[in-house]
């Protein structure tokens, strides 16, 4: 009896001894797991100790989720250059680029568990521009994206994901080529995130059909049909028939929507900055947050840089007293709707009488379901207008030099054209390129240049139109000017 | 514990059995055999082992960049393919597409050699642009000299050659591996029956298919005119790093061969604008930009043995002007100089101060062809700064500008032909309204002309030595801008040939 206790303690010691070991080795293979997929590392400190530059480069989470692994990213141009819309990799996007750095302005590295590519406010929100041919581009951090062609890179990468060629033999190939990872690096990438990666880029494809149908035109480059996004992204709506892509709108001087009763977008379909910038984050994000103390705080930075970030000053002198009297003009035309108590307030449609087609692509039921689609993740905000769009909102024109194309849906190459009547506009123009045009006040938007870089507007294609707005376009040549002049000081 | 020491080991009470002990050598064969065999695998076709030399100039000459374990040529089909695609060859041989051979060497200078993968494999280096010969009449013996520009190697012929070649039913183990076979007997050797059958057939097969892959890349070549020698469209095949669609290139950006630079004297350039269109700071950025020309990829670059040409090259003198120069002459000349031409090229001969030196002109200012200029592009330039991602050394100096670099004089003597692509053979000829250089010329001679100052460049031809006529008609060739009275263009024919001779003193 006293034999069989020992055995039987001694097997049941051996057994504990067995498990605990067993439990080390989980431990440790939890660990590594951990360590090789979910650990966070801060951005490198010239990121995040310059606000210029972590508005340009900073996370604000998105790598997490909607991250795509560093060295896939890196080598998709290489692999599916005929994708893109021309030579030059990822610039032929339209994307500000800074010369000397890895990425474009808004793309942003974080190591979460491995090297990550997300995206921040600034891959739409940077103006670029240059006055002259011989001149590299100049860039507006929170301008107007105008020369990025988003449809183009939304579809690429999902395009990439279902071309057979996307696969471990030949991305790991290209890979190979530029870096030299450890042998569990590589298997990582071969077995875990190539093919993770391309199952969920092609799991977007759905939600994207809208950027596939063949009966909608190019949004072409700057512009963004962002409440269809807000559809088929957070609220997972199947498609409907509508198609409104708007103007990548400028996001500097946010300060000014502080007086009460302003509504924010081109439609007024959202009630605050704060709202505003957590929407958009969170578009980026493709996920609830991880952590809202964390998010908001960085929606909060975002919220003060952008909120006292000045437009930019025109670079071009400027005719002072051609000025002055082009603010009489401006004071007796304009300012009613754009310096007033109407400003950035909900009006009827018939009251501009521009293109129509963004009204339709939000409602009262989108509103309400957003809104309890950002509650559920725990954020108070007080969010979408829980109302249907009647018309467009009159902007602020701070920096309304930079802010080509005009009109709501960019239907208007130059200030000047705006003041023609819609007959007289340019019927067909190419937006996106980066020249600036002082004379007009816009960007050139024709010529071999302009046709080559941009791309083709036509205002008589659904969504494109160039009507209404027509104040001011009766005025004498020499009022316009002078109302041009004064414009470039804004 | 008292108990199991009381009893015999596992193993002695295993190995009483007879059976047991069969088994054991039955295991212990077959292992011990995977074992050898391993062993044998690995010595055989591990290892990375570059020949080496201790001599710096042998080592710029003959030493490894890296670039053979990417882009390396298997040693023997690389020996043998000048036999078996002899068609694609201009002439005879490496040496017909302007590759010196030095006597006793089994390789041109520019090519180094690197056993990886176990297989020999060869590869260009910094030498095969960067190296050139000087011949003082026709008959008489080429010199040798390093880091001049490789004025007479035809590197679109060599890739013309490979290309081919590789698309030739020719390139195949039936006709190469016997050739290859036949090279190594006549030194005394042999290939094994492993080379034979299983490596040198395996090369070329891969090779073939990476120089169809290179051959698709790099088409955009075969449509330009001929670059003819000692040129390079440096920033079109630097857009093939990245696998551009070259076919969708604007025409402004084609078209844009420019002469190999002189590579001397480098540490004083530190800082300066680099490259013809100053599109680069950095001398070590720009030395590993160079490197791709020699096969190397990130993680495939020598970096120690390309510090060693690196260091060598910061203070590597050029050659003194070996020819006879009439000092007063040169006296008169160095005043002209200071005159006209210090501001922008130096205060001396090694004194590269001046208020312009290494800096861009604007191509207004400066009016020479702009192709070269155009072919660099400012995406070109934020492309090239994901080079190098994830190492200290990531690129981050490539900027597009807008004219044509400044550059300091140092060797010019050897630096002909004359402006980025080398449209005006010589310095006289540059001192010259662009009306009155001459339209087409012969390049690729280097015999040289103490007169004019650059190579003889109005002979077609030394018997077999044919030379190749260049026009400067063609896009990309044109031989204006630097020129009028700032320039020296207006000065008179005696004054003009002062300047020359002060300049052979550099």
């Amino acid at each position: 009896m006293a034999a069989a206790a020992t055995t039987s303690g001694w097997r049941w010691g051996r057994i504990l001894a067995w498990l605990a070991v067993l439990a080390v080795f989980a431990a440790l293979a939890g660990a590594y797991g951990w360590y090789k997929f979910f650990r966070e590392e801060p951005q490198p400190d010239w990121i995040t100790s310059d606000p210029e530059m972590r508005f340009k480069y900073g996370s604000i989470g998105a790598e997490r989720d909607a991250g795509i692994p560093y060295w896939i990213f890196y080598v998709l141009p290489r692999v599916f250059p005929e994708k893109l819309p021309g030579p030059g990799g990822y610039a032929s996007l339209g994307v500000s680029w800074e010369q000397g750095q890895e990425l474009p302005i808004g793309f942003t590295k974080k190591v979460v568990g491995f090297p990550r590519i997300g995206n921040n406010c600034a891959a739409c929100h940077t103006a670029n521009y240059r006055l002259g041919e011989n001149e590299n581009p100049t860039f507006v951090t929170a301008g107007n994206g105008h020369t990025l062609n988003l449809v183009a890179f939304f579809r690429y990468l999902v395009d990439c994901a279902k071309d057979p060629r996307f696969n471990a033999d030949i991305l790991m190939r290209e890979i190979e080529l530029v870096t030299d990872l450890s042998l569990v690096d590589r298997a990582i990438y071969r077995f875990i995130l190539i093919p993770i990666t391309k199952k969920r880029l092609l799991e977007r494809e759905a939600q994207f059909a809208w950027i596939y149908h063949k009966g909608f035109p190019e949004w072409g480059r700057g512009r963004d049909d962002a409440m269809n996004l807000t559809k088929y992204f957070m609220l997972e709506l199947p498609m409907d028939q509508t198609f409104g892509p708007t103007d990548i709108p400028s996001i500097w001087n946010l300060k000014k929507y502080a007086a009460a009763g302003t509504t924010m977008n081109w439609a007024g379909d959202s009630h605050d900055v704060y709202s505003v910038i957590i929407d958009s984050a969170l578009g980026l994000l493709g996920a609830p947050p991880k952590n809202n103390a964390e998010f908001l705080a960085e929606v909060k930075w975002l919220q003060d840089y952008l909120g006292n970030k000045a437009p930019p000053k025109y670079p071009v002198p400027i005719d002072a007293a051609k000025a002055a009297a082009g603010k009489v003009v401006f004071d007796a035309t304009c300012a009613e709707c754009h310096a007033s108590d109407r400003t950035a307030r909900r009006m009827p449609l018939k009251a501009v009488d521009t293109d129509p087609e963004r009204i339709g692509t939000w409602n009262k039921a989108n509103a309400i379901a957003a809104n309890k689609v950002v509650a559920g993740f725990g954020i108070e905000r007080k969010g979408l207008v829980e109302a249907d769009l009647e018309g467009y909102n009159p902007p602020f024109l701070d920096g309304v030099w930079l802010r080509a194309p005009y009109l709501h849906n960019g239907s208007v190459p130059t200030l000047r054209d705006l003041l023609e009547p819609p007959g007289k506009r340019p019927k067909v123009f190419w937006r996106g390129y980066d020249l600036y045009d002082p004379a007009n006040v816009g960007f050139v938007s024709s010529g071999p240049e302009a046709e080559r870089v941009g791309t083709r507007h036509d205002t008589a294609e659904r969504a494109n139109s160039n009507r209404g707005h027509v104040f001011g376009t009766e005025l004498p040549t020499a009022q316009k000017d002078a109302l041009l002049e004064y414009l470039k000081t804004l | 514990m008292t108990q199991a020491a009381a009893r015999p080991p596992l193993l002695a009470r295993l190995f009483a059995h007879r059976w047991a002990r069969v088994l054991a050598v039955l295991l212990a064969v077959p292992t011990l055999a995977a074992l050898a065999l391993g062993v044998w695998v690995w010595q055989r076709f591990a290892g990375d082992v570059p020949v080496e030399y201790a001599d710096i100039e042998e080592h710029f000459k003959y030493g490894s960049t890296g670039g053979e374990r990417e882009s390396g040529f298997p040693y023997w089909i690389f020996q043998a393919l000048p036999q078996v695609c002899a068609e694609h060859l201009p002439g005879k041989g490496y040496a017909s597409l302007g590759m010196i051979f030095e006597e006793g060497k089994d390789l041109p200078v520019g090519m180094s050699k690197r056993r990886y993968t176990g297989i020999d494999r060869t590869f260009l280096n910094c030498a095969v642009c960067h190296a050139s010969t000087v011949r003082d009449a026709p008959d008489a013996k080429p010199r040798l000299y390093l880091g001049m520009p490789a004025a007479n190697l035809d590197i679109m012929a060599f890739e013309k050659f490979f290309f081919g070649c590789a698309k030739d039913p020719k390139f195949s183990a039936e006709y190469i591996v016997p050739e290859a076979r036949r090279l190594v007997q006549a030194q005394g050797g042999d290939l094994d029956l492993l080379d034979r059958y299983l490596v040198y057939p395996v090369a070329v097969a891969l090779m073939r298919e990476r120089l169809l892959m290179l051959a698709g890349r790099f088409s955009f070549v075969m449509d330009q005119p001929a670059w003819g020698p000692g040129r390079v469209d440096t920033f079109n095949s630097a857009k093939v790093i990245f696998n551009f669609p070259m076919h969708r290139l604007p025409d402004h950006e084609k078209n844009a061969p420019a002469d190999f630079p002189s590579i001397w004297l480098q540490q004083p350039r530190e800082g300066m604008q680099l490259h013809w269109d100053g599109n680069n700071t950095a001398v070590t950025e720009r030395n590993k930009s160079a490197a791709f020309g020699t096969g190397t990829t990130p993680p495939t670059i020598d970096l120690a043995n390309i510090g060693r040409i690196e260091h060598w090259l910061l203070t590597k003198e050029p050659p003194k002007y070996p020819y006879p120069v009439d000092a007063a002459r040169a006296a008169r000349g160095a005043a002209l100089y200071q005159e006209y031409c210090a501001g922008c090229h130096g205060a001396g001969p090694r004194d590269f101060r001046g208020e312009h030196v290494g800096r861009v002109m604007p191509i207004e200012a400066i009016g020479t062809d702009r192709r070269r200029l155009d072919s660099y592009t400012y995406d070109l330039a934020v492309n090239q700064g994901t080079l190098y991602a994830g190492y200290d050394w990531r690129f981050k100096s490539f900027r597009k500008t807008h004219g044509y670099a400044n550059m300091p004089l140092d060797g010019l003597w050897l630096r002909a032909p004359y402006l980025h692509n080398g449209s005006v053979p010589s310095l006289r000829d540059l001192l010259e309204p662009a009306s009155a250089r001459p339209q087409r010329f012969y390049r690729g001679n280097d015999v040289y002309d103490p007169v004019r100052v650059g190579f003889v460049s109005d002979v077609p031809a030394y018997g077999a030595r044919r030379f190749f006529a260049f026009d400067t008609a063609i896009p990309g060739n044109a031989n204006a801008g630097h020129e009028g009275p700032r320039y020296g263009t207006a000065l008179a024919a005696a004054d003009k040939d002062a300047l020359v001779e002060f300049l052979k003193t550099f």
